[in-house]
């Protein structure tokens, strides 16, 4: 099984009619699907950097030099791919009542003292790249944290160089912000 | 008295198979220790005939039942399923629909083995067994196991069992999942694994019983009868098969399918997934404060968190883990570890095991580590409480363990397998209903919830419920007949939306008007685990669907609004001017509504929101919004300020036309905008830390941080780290 980059693209694009797509969810799945995916991924962004994996519509972890970044089409870079790119973001956070109702009107409006709605946007080019609902006071979420190495070594069969520890370094950035702050 | 032979495998006792097979999966990895399947690979053709024969019956099986019980649950909503067991309980296919129980049924008979009923209450050919206690293994308590074992000249060789969903098990009111029950004894009727008959007959006690304790009576004993035919058919059906195939045969492809499945799904998961840790939040919301019950500790308000983290390991195995999850509390929503198995197998036939192959194997790659002793997913007073309800916070923590799912599709290529859903409350009622007689009233409202956006294109309008192939009540008309009430309309809800590059499906709320209703309450059923706080749906930039609401509307005078044809409320219009509806008086209820007093003509509204959209809704194709607009799916006013889209109407030609210009110079406009408000985290983090260090929160979140803390070293410690809080730091 296996889909030309035309389809793909089209998929990808959302030029394709939901027939088709319902098609291609139906059929078992295509064991290349990555390996293009990869590809037509790299056509599409202005940079030269391999992309490893995309994180979003946006973001994806390049390799850059020797090391793994994560970076936004625009070409701005968020730093190491195991620190939660969102602490390198810029954010805005709907906590009142006047910022949630611009996009949840009357009754479809959270409690603002319970909730609040936060938007990450890319600060090179303001592309909205996350949202996150969470309790007043939730910790920001590294949503994920990918095991890069066992992925292309163990799953794909195409070892990266330069190894890195699969380890969350979040916290790295945090402790320099208190340290920063007392 | 004389040692009795065994009824398992080579006349061996079924407790000494079931400790063989865990040891051999134990030492092996391997179901059953199949390290090198064969049988079916040997013959592929017969083995499509061995697997279709089987799951034709159980299908076949689903139906009969379906033709005999006379409840709307079974009839129209169609929440039942059956499924074929090994002696052991392990199960190798299982029917279509509510696909909730593969392994809960098969738990129930594992507790058999364990607690010796083979010797103690005896399995024999005919016997009838009853199961519906979550201590046992179970999500609810409307939930019924009819397990029924297969002989074959006189050893036991399998299980079939039949899961219904009962609308009476004599719960206090309002019924099969009530809110008010907090304590054990008001969960209804319990049956520990029960044998309620013999020689394929109901026990006539049984039945007596039944019928002077149940209102519903008539209803369950259908469903017992529908399930019990159900069964026989299926085992009448094995019995052919196995003269066909062989015993032999049987039994090693039976355990073949199960340890293939497992092989599968470690592939699937390989070939779709990204290995690593994935993370979300679930925050449920547990509003008991006026919920009238006589156990007064339980009226308290109170949240718990729920991190959920998901490892996707290089083996291929996940792991789920929701260390950090706050304590039990005496309410109807605490789920049993084993209930958590049964909203991952609801999820897992949803997301990967689609084809029709999912049995047990297509859990076995999957652990869900034990939550901590006291927690909310494993209360230690769980024989005391009631758990009438606990579907609410799973069903939200599974909503967004499809995204995470969902999100790792994404990252694989797979976009169009990008998905999640969400769910919402439902009314429940009890009363005298219009033929006089008092008795439990399940109502619509669950199901008709928007779909979220995949990776490629839309959401599906009211596609998002997993539980069951329906994703609504059926025909409303049907219960109608059921019911004292009358559906007002289904109009899809534009405000509903997840918005995003691709939004969500749109959400359709339930009206039901009470009609010819004499005395009633009612009161939440099924519902979700947010209420004040919207669920975290949003992937990419999407956002997640709007807040869930349930109203009680009650008109000031109904008959003047029908004479003076004044309008009713049929939709729920702009969600900023439905409460200036100046007929009736709105409540607008917690999203499981305490019991209340409800009365003819009053309008009982489920308004559901929707899953997530999926990227920068500023990317969205003005295509697509324009199709929306067309199509009344959207308004001009989100057009404009979600999407940055212009668009005016065009009389003349009756459609909507975009304004490509002005929708770039929105759009641009829109990026200025966020790169001026968005500020550095590091700042944000700064005056949230002061926040938190001046415990300027709600009362509710800091008791339900304080109480992760109390259960989790872990949970406490990453906390203050991201926090950067004081060592000695407490709410």
């Amino acid at each position: 099984m296996s889909y030309s980059k035309s389809d793909l693209k089209d998929l990808y694009n959302g030029k394709l009619p939901w027939t088709k797509i319902k098609e291609i969810m139906s059929q078992p799945k295509d064991d290349d699907r990555f390996e293009k995916y990869i590809e037509i991924l790299q056509e599409r962004v202005p940079w030269p950097e391999r992309i490893l994996l995309p994180l979003g519509e946006h973001i994806y972890i390049v390799e850059r030099n020797r090391e793994r970044i994560v970076k936004c089409d625009c070409g701005h870079e968020f730093g190491d791919y195991r620190r939660n790119w969102k602490l390198s973001a810029l954010v805005f956070v709907r906590d009142t009542r006047e910022k949630l109702e611009e996009v949840y009107p009357g009754v479809r409006c959270p409690d603002p003292r319970l909730c609040e709605v936060r938007e990450f946007y890319c600060p090179g080019c303001g592309a909205l790249l996350k949202v996150e609902s969470v309790p007043v006071g939730c910790p920001i979420i590294f949503d994920f944290l990918p095991d890069l190495d066992a992925f292309y070594r163990e799953w794909l069969h195409k070892p990266l160089s330069g190894e890195k520890e699969f380890t969350d370094m979040s916290h790295e950035v945090t402790l320099a912000w208190q340290l920063k702050h007392g | 008295m004389p040692k009795r032979k065994g009824i398992g495998d080579g006349g061996r006792k079924l407790r000494q198979l079931l400790e063989e097979k865990k040891r051999l999966l134990e030492e092996s990895g391997c179901y059953a220790g199949i390290t090198r399947p064969h049988v079916l690979r040997d013959d592929p053709i017969k083995t499509e005939l061995f697997h279709s024969r089987i799951m034709s019956a159980l299908i076949a099986g689903r139906e009969t039942c379906k033709l005999i019980s006379g409840s709307p649950y079974v009839r129209e909503v169609a929440e039942l399923c059956m499924g074929l067991y090994t002696p052991e309980g392990d199960n190798i296919v299982q029917s279509t629909g509510i696909q909730v129980h593969i392994r809960l049924m098969g738990d129930n008979i594992t507790w058999m083995i364990e607690n010796n009923y083979e010797d103690d209450v005896g399995i024999n050919d005919g016997d009838l067994f009853l199961a519906n206690d979550p201590v046992i293994a179970g999500v609810h308590a409307a939930d019924l196991y009819d397990l029924l074992p297969v002989f074959w000249e006189g050893e036991l060789v399998a299980w079939v069992c039949t899961v219904i969903m009962e609308m009476d098990i004599g719960a206090v009111s309002p019924g099969c999942m009530p809110t008010t029950a907090v304590e054990r004894g008001a969960d209804g009727m319990k049956f520990t694994c029960e044998k309620i008959g013999w020689n394929d007959r109901i026990r006539r006690d049984f039945e007596i019983r039944i019928e002077l304790g149940l209102d519903l009576a008539d209803l369950f004993l259908l469903d017992r009868k529908g399930a019990v035919a159900a069964n026989i058919r299926v085992r009448e059906e094995v019995k052919n098969v196995i003269r066909e195939f062989g015993l032999d045969y049987f039994k090693k492809a039976s355990g073949e399918l199960i340890e293939e499945e497992r092989r599968n799904q470690i592939a699937r998961i390989k070939q779709r997934t990204v290995p690593g840790r994935y993370h979300d939040v679930v925050p449920f919301e547990i509003y008991m404060a006026s919920v009238p019950t006589s156990w007064l500790p339980a009226k308290k308000d109170t949240l718990r968190l729920i991190p959920i983290r998901m490892d996707i390991l290089p083996e291929g195995r996940v792991v789920l883990d929701f260390d950090g999850i706050g304590e039990w509390g005496w309410h109807p929503f605490n789920p049993t570890p084993k209930a958590l198995w049964g909203a991952l197998s609801i999820s897992v036939v949803q997301t990967l095991s689609y084809d029709g192959r999912g049995n047990l194997g297509s859990l076995l790659p999957f652990e869900i580590v034990q939550p901590r002793v006291d927690s909310l997913f494993n209360p230690s007073q769980i024989k005391k409480l009631a758990t009438g309800n606990p579907w609410p916070s799973m069903i939200d923590v599974f909503s967004l363990w499809c995204g995470m799912l969902g999100t790792s599709f994404y990252m694989r290529g797979f976009r169009e397998e990008t998905f999640n859903y969400v769910s919402g409350s439902g009314w429940e009622l009890a009363g005298y209903d219009q033929y006089g007689n008092k008795r439990p009233m399940m109502a619509g409202g669950p199901g008709c919830f928007g779909a979220g956006a995949t990776g490629v294109c839309d959401g599906v309008d009211t596609g998002g419920w997993v539980a069951t192939p329906e994703t609504d009540v059926g025909n409303w008309e049907v219960w109608e007949l059921f019911v004292p009430e009358m559906f007002m309309s289904r109009m899809l809800e534009p405000y509903s939306v997840g918005y995003g590059k691709y939004r969500s499906g749109l959400s359709m709320p339930t009206m039901e008007m009470l009609h010819r209703l004499t005395i009633g309450i009612g009161s939440g059923a099924i519902g979700c685990a947010h209420d004040r706080i919207i669920p975290n749906l949003g992937l990419f930039g999407g956002y997640p669907g709007g807040k869930r609401n349930t109203f009680m509307v009650r008109y000031h005078n109904f008959q003047e609004l029908i004479d003076k044809r004044l309008p009713l409320i049929h939709e729920i219009g702009h969600p900023r001017e439905f409460l200036n509806y100046k007929y009736a008086d709105i409540l607008n209820l917690p999203h499981i509504p305490p019991t209340i007093e409800v009365r003819d003509k009053d309008l009982l509204i489920s308004d559901n929101g929707s899953a997530g959209g999926l990227g920068d809704p500023i990317d969205r194709d003005p295509a697509l919004q324009k199709a929306d607009l067309d199509n009344s799916l959207t308004t001009e006013e989100i057009t404009r300020n979600v999407y940055c889209i212009e668009a005016d109407y065009d009389e003349k030609a009756r459609q909507w036309r975009i304004d490509e210009q002005a929708t770039r110079k929105l759009r641009e406009a829109k990026r200025k905008e966020r790169l001026s408000r968005g500020m550095p985290v590091e700042q944000w983090w700064q005056k949230a830390r002061q926040r938190l260090l001046d415990k300027d929160l709600d009362p509710l979140l800091t008791e339900m941080y304080g109480s992760s803390m109390k259960l989790s070293e872990n949970f406490t410690r990453e906390f203050k780290d991201f926090w950067g809080l004081p060592s000695d730091f407490a709410f």
